[in-house]
Formats: structure tokens, C-alpha cells, sequence
């Protein structure tokens, strides 16, 4: 593959618009600019990224640039090249993929499409608008290669900046005084997304537009309303345009583009106006000011077909964005997750205890844990409220308080206290726990305290009982109190624990799994894994909407 | 979103009906922002989940969350249509002995009738 340079003219590094990648190494990170293809990488000192480690290969890979994409291609190393812990011979950048070259963990680069520390969309776009627009070219053609140019920008989070380069290019084009973007938002009503005046300076009240011609574009079919005052008749009702004194209205509907959308020289297609609008455009000027009713009408039509585009582009981009964000938490939760179901059982000679997990799809703040100490051998099983990074950080937190407190002999009751005063005094309502903490002692003594969760499942000769103690959970209420339950085991008799994934597991139908089915497999099993086989056979194929986690201890005596 | 809530307003106590599923997520913002919408209207609210089929920890959060910061504003909710899936979870938790809860729209609006009287 040749040289390729990257971008037009603009070529000092570091001018905010290579992309670069960030070279981290053990604690040393620094950034480098990718300002030419193809670049290298290797063990060989001739190398643009030289990693010195015997892993690497002495030509590893290179990163090439195709139609303003970035690709890395691995040039048959031995140990591999990684994207995102995948190996890969070649394959597409993305903005914060992970690449490593051989070595694993120890040194990675992250890359950037533009440069981190000037990554704005308005920049990139005033450098190309002043390096390819030859001082001839018309208004249209300025403005059709800007908007071409911010069109092919992928930066994520520019929708803002997106919009003040629109209205900033607008109003020189159209010379008017102050320019506002609207965007419907959720609800369908009109908010104000950007506004700027021809000082370039943002404006962030639009109480002195007139809101009824921005009705009327909205309402109307056209591709735009221009409104000279002077040549207005009816003023009565416009408020804003007799109190501001405005001179020229040009509102612009901005329609979401069409799939076929006919540009050029035809009519413009039937369902224009069928289109749904997903905003506007505002530009006006006073009297004092200057006439701007005369701006060309190509101008404004092209800038109604493009910058709807423009902004429909922005927004995709942004919900891209986002569901990789989304799948980012999802990844960090299940690696907590881990962690907190990675639990050592202890062994006593007087009973078994054994814990099994399914994780659901999303990540949910079950965990479990195991401590013998000279009081007994406790389990826990708890269930944090919600779903996601959140639940499985506050999961590992009350992982962490319930284990150091068992460890330190504390009564059970007390612990629940200690815990609900920790979360209701660092979370108002909302992010609670069901819990349960059983202790057992040699002689068969349990004592247990449940804080509102499913009641445990006491077996005994394959009889089934449900005590009723319960408590609040723990994280609702400041106030609540806390009482322990005791029962004396015998040699064979068995305590089993659920959370409520288990019992509120669905089926196709909708039906809930419910305590009877569980009592049922409880009395007849004597395994775990007929729990989850039933719970597996009553779903179906019905994916679980919450984590189960089953836990088991036998009193052998 | 599975939650639909409707709004009304009799004699100074907004009664809101939900209709599907409280979970934890949107459904559950959508309920908080609604009794937190109806307590800058009226101080007094009956709750009505009659038509509620399912509410996990997540909803049941929320509600605890907003009743008891409601409450310690002196604003006043009663909750009512409970179904028996819900009065189990609510028995299960020993929250039933936190809400108050009335067996009919009648009966939680002359609870706080009462109140006021």
C-alpha cells in the first residue's frame, strides 16, 4: 500500500485533525499522532510504533487508511494482533477500539478518529472551508462543500456543534442578524437547540422571535417562509415582530430526508410535505438592521434539504453512540459480577453448603458469600434492587460490609441494622436490598434474619416449610428494625435459598415459575440442579429476566 | 414502555391509575416523575394499581422512595387495587405495614377526607 496522506493540505501535526491513537504501557501512556498510512508497527527500530518486547513481531502489523476508514492489518506475526481482545487479520477501526500487538494486557493503543484535545467538528470544518473554497466559488457552492464536509464528519456528541456551524454558515450567507435552531424533542415539541448572532456570539433566549411565523413554516409545505414586514399588511397578533422591530423572517421547516428524496431540477416530490418535521430553522433581521429578504432562494433550499440531513446524520450517530456506551456498562457489570459470584465455600465438617448463579442477559446485583467463624458458617444471599453497573457496584460494596462483619462475630441482627443505616444514609429509597443471613452452628442451632426477601426453604425428610419471619429490606427506611429467627436442624435437614429470579422466572405464557413449583422440586430433589432443570423446563426457550441464584446448606450433623 | 398512567383530580386529591407494569428502568421514572408532578398539585394522592400486572424490586424501590420522601414532606398517598401478587411482595418485604392501603378508590379517598377534617 502507498502513502497515503490522510487529509488535504492541512498537515502539521497535532492540528486537531488526525486521528491518533493512545500508546499506553504499564503506567506510561502518551498520544500519537496517525498523520500519515500506512503506519507501522513492529519489534524493528524503523518502525513508526516501535514495542520492544520479545512478543512482538519484527514487522507486526500496520494501520492503513481506505476511503476514511482505518484499518489494521496484521502482517503475520506469531503472537497476533487484537481488536478488543479479538484477534483479527484485518479489520476496521472504531473510535476507543483496543489494539494490542502481540502482548496481551501489558501495552495496548486506544484509537482516536480525531485528535483528543481539538476534537470539534467546527474546527475541521473551517479548515477545510478555507483551504478547498477558492474565493470565486458562489454562496452556493460554499455552502454545499461546508455542508458536504460536516456531513462525512463521524465525531460523536457534534450534534451541538453541528448546529452552530449550520446557523453560523447561514447567517453569513443569508446576512441576517440572529439565527436559532429547533428541534422537536421527544414529545414533539419545539425546543431551542442552538442559537448564534452574526457576531458569533450564542444566543440562548428565543423570546424575541416570532414564534407565530415559526408555527405557520411548520404548519405550511414549502421548503421555506421568508416575511418582510414592509410588505406585510396584517401585523396584528405578531407581537414579537412589532416589539422587536424585525424586519425579515426567514423560517426554514427542517424535514426529516426522505428515502427517495428527488433533488435538482424537478418539482419538488409529492411527499415533501407529507415529511415528518423534525425541527426548524430561524433567521431574522431588524429594521435597523439590513434587507435580507432578498437572499437567493437556491440558498435556502438547498440549506432545507441539507441541513435536515446534516441533523438526522448527527442524531444516528448519537444513538450509535450511545448503545455502545450501553454495551460498555453491560461489560464492566459483568466483570463485577464475576468477581462477587466468585466465592471460596468454606469446608466444615458439620455441614454442606453449595450456590449456584444463572445470570440473565442484563446484569442484575445478586451475590452470595460463605464465612465460618468460630460462631458458625454463615451465608448470604442478597439481591440488589435494578439492573447494570449501579446494582452490581452497590452488590460489592454490601458483599464487602456483610463479610467483614461476619468475619468479626457481630449478631446477624445487628449487621442488617449496620447495613440499612450505611444505605439509607448514602441512597434516599430506591437502591435497596432484599437480603438473607443464615448462621448454623455445630450443634445444629440456625439462626437467620431475612430482610424481605423470598422466604428460605426449610426441607426436612422431604417435607417442605416456609417460615414466616421476615423483615424490611435493607436500604428503604431509616427506621426500620431488625429481628433474627431460630430453628434446631437435625442431621439430614436442609436449608435452601432463592432470590426471586427463581421463583418469578417466566414462561412463554407469562406465567411465573411461584413458590408451589419450587416447594415441589424442593421436597423431591435432593440436588441443586434439579432446581435449575425445572426452572429451565418450565420457561421454555423464554430467556430469564433476572439472575437466580440458588443456595443449599445440609446439616450433616 | 409498558406504563400507562392517567390522571385525575377529585375534590383537591389527584387519584392515578397505572395501567401495565412497573419495572425498574423508564416505567419506574415515568411513575416517580408522575406522584412527584401530582405532589406539586395536590398534597393528598390515592394510587390506584388495580390495573398494574407486574411491579419488580425496582418499582417497588421507587414507590418506597417517593411515599416516604412524600411523607416526610406531610404530603399523604393511599394506595389501593393492590392485586394479590403485589400484597404478597408486599408481605414478603413487611412493607404492607409501611403503606397504607385501602381495598377500594372509595375508601382511601374518604382515609384522607378524614385526615384533613
Amino acid at each position: 500500500m502507498s502513502f497515503q496522506p490522510i487529509t488535504g493540505p492541512v498537515s502539521s501535526p497535532g492540528s486537531g485533525i488526525f486521528p491518533t491513537l493512545v500508546y499506553v504501557q504499564g503506567n506510561d501512556q502518551r498520544t500519537i499522532n496517525l498523520d500519515h498510512t500506512p503506519f507501522t508497527v513492529g519489534r524493528k527500530v524503523d518502525k513508526d510504533l516501535v514495542i520492544a518486547d520479545p512478543r512482538v513481531s519484527r514487522d507486526h502489523a500496520l494501520i492503513t487508511s481506505e476511503d476514511g476508514q482505518f484499518c489494521v492489518v496484521d502482517q503475520g506475526s506469531k503472537h497476533g494482533t487484537f481488536v478488543n481482545g479479538e484477534r483479527v487479520q484485518r479489520k476496521t477501526l472504531e473510535r476507543n477500539d483496543r489494539v494490542e500487538f502481540g502482548v496481551r494486557d501489558v501495552s495496548y493503543v486506544i484509537f482516536h478518529p480525531h485528535h483528543a484535545s481539538s476534537n470539534t467538528a467546527r474546527e475541521f470544518l473551517s479548515q477545510i472551508s478555507g483551504i478547498q473554497i477558492s474565493t470565486d466559488a458562489t454562496d452556493l457552492e460554499k455552502l454545499t462543500l461546508f455542508l458536504e464536509a460536516a456531513r462525512k464528519l463521524n465525531t460523536t456528541g457534534v450534534l451541538d456543534e453541528i448546529l452552530v456551524t449550520l446557523l453560523d454558515a447561514t447567517l453569513k450567507l443569508t446576512r441576517a442578524e440572529r439565527g436559532y435552531v429547533f428541534l422537536r424533542d421527544e414529545e414533539s415539541k419545539l425546543r431551542l437547540a442552538a442559537g448564534r448572532n452574526s457576531k458569533d456570539e450564542p444566543l440562548l433566549d428565543d423570546t424575541t422571535i416570532s414564534h407565530s411565523i415559526l408555527d405557520e413554516a411548520l404548519k405550511s409545505n414549502s421548503e421555506f417562509v421568508i416575511t418582510d414586514t414592509s410588505q406585510s399588511l396584517d401585523l396584528a397578533g405578531r407581537h414579537s415582530i412589532v416589539a422587536y422591530d424585525l424586519r425579515t423572517v426567514i423560517c426554514i421547516p427542517l424535514r426529516k430526508p426522505q428515502v427517495q428524496a428527488t433533488r435538482g431540477a424537478q418539482a419538488p416530490a409529492p411527499t415533501e410535505s407529507s415529511a415528518e418535521v423534525m425541527g426548524a430553522l430561524y433567521v431574522d433581521s431588524r429594521f435597523a438592521s439590513r434587507d435580507i429578504s432578498s437572499v437567493s432562494n437556491d440558498i435556502l433550499r438547498a440549506i432545507a434539504t441539507e441541513a435536515a440531513s446534516l441533523i438526522e446524520n448527527a442524531r444516528l450517530v448519537q444513538a450509535e453512540e450511545a448503545s455502545r456506551r450501553y454495551q460498555q456498562e453491560l461489560s464492566i457489570a459483568a466483570s463485577i459480577q464475576q468477581r462477587l459470584m466468585a466465592v471460596t465455600i468454606p469446608e466444615v465438617p458439620f455441614a454442606r453448603l453449595k450456590g449456584r448463579n444463572l445470570s440473565c442477559k442484563e446484569i442484575g446485583g445478586d451475590f452470595f458469600d460463605a464465612v465460618n467463624t468460630d460462631e458458625g458458617l454463615a451465608v448470604v444471599l442478597a439481591d440488589v434492587s435494578g439492573k447494570g453497573v449501579s446494582a452490581a457496584l452497590l452488590a460489592s460494596t454490601l458483599q464487602g460490609m456483610i463479610y467483614s462483619q461476619l468475619i468479626a462475630g457481630m449478631p446477624l441482627v445487628e449487621i442488617v441494622a449496620a447495613v440499612n443505616r450505611f444505605f439509607t444514609h448514602k441512597h434516599i429509597g430506591e437502591k435497596y436490598a432484599t437480603l438473607i443471613i443464615a448462621r448454623i452452628r455445630r450443634d445444629g442451632e440456625l439462626e437467620y434474619v431475612n430482610c424481605g426477601h423470598v422466604p428460605p426453604l426449610l426441607v426436612c425428610n422431604h417435607e417442605v416449610m416456609r417460615p414466616p419471619h421476615g423483615n424490611l429490606p435493607v436500604g428503604l427506611l431509616a427506621d426500620a428494625t431488625y429481628e433474627s429467627d431460630h430453628c434446631s436442624l437435625h442431621a439430614g435437614d436442609r436449608l435452601i435459598l432463592v432470590t426471586d429470579g427463581v421463583t418469578e422466572a417466566e414462561n412463554a405464557r407469562g406465567d411465573f415459575f411461584e413458590d408451589s413449583r419450587l416447594e415441589t422440586v424442593a421436597a423431591k430433589s435432593s440436588s441443586l440442579e434439579d432446581i435449575f432443570t425445572a426452572v429451565a423446563n418450565f420457561c421454555g426457550g423464554t430467556p430469564l429476566s433476572d439472575d437466580c441464584t440458588v443456595l443449599e446448606l445440609v446439616y450433616t450433623g | 414502555m409498558n406504563l400507562k398512567i392517567d390522571k385525575r383530580v377529585v375534590k383537591g386529591v389527584t387519584i392515578m391509575s397505572c395501567h401495565g407494569r412497573v419495572m425498574f428502568g423508564e416505567e419506574a421514572t415515568a411513575l416517580r416523575d408522575s406522584l412527584k408532578e401530582a405532589l406539586t398539585k395536590t398534597p393528598r394522592i390515592v394510587l390506584n394499581l388495580s390495573d398494574v400486572t407486574y411491579i419488580d424490586s425496582g418499582g417497588l424501590g421507587t414507590l418506597v422512595g417517593v411515599y416516604s420522601s412524600a411523607r416526610s414532606a406531610g404530603a399523604d398517598i393511599k394506595l389501593t387495587g393492590l392485586g394479590q401478587r403485589l400484597r404478597d411482595v408486599l408481605q414478603i418485604t413487611k412493607l404492607a405495614t409501611v403503606f397504607q392501603v385501602f381495598d377500594s378508590e372509595e375508601e382511601a379517598l374518604a382515609a384522607l377526607g378524614q385526615g384533613i377534617a
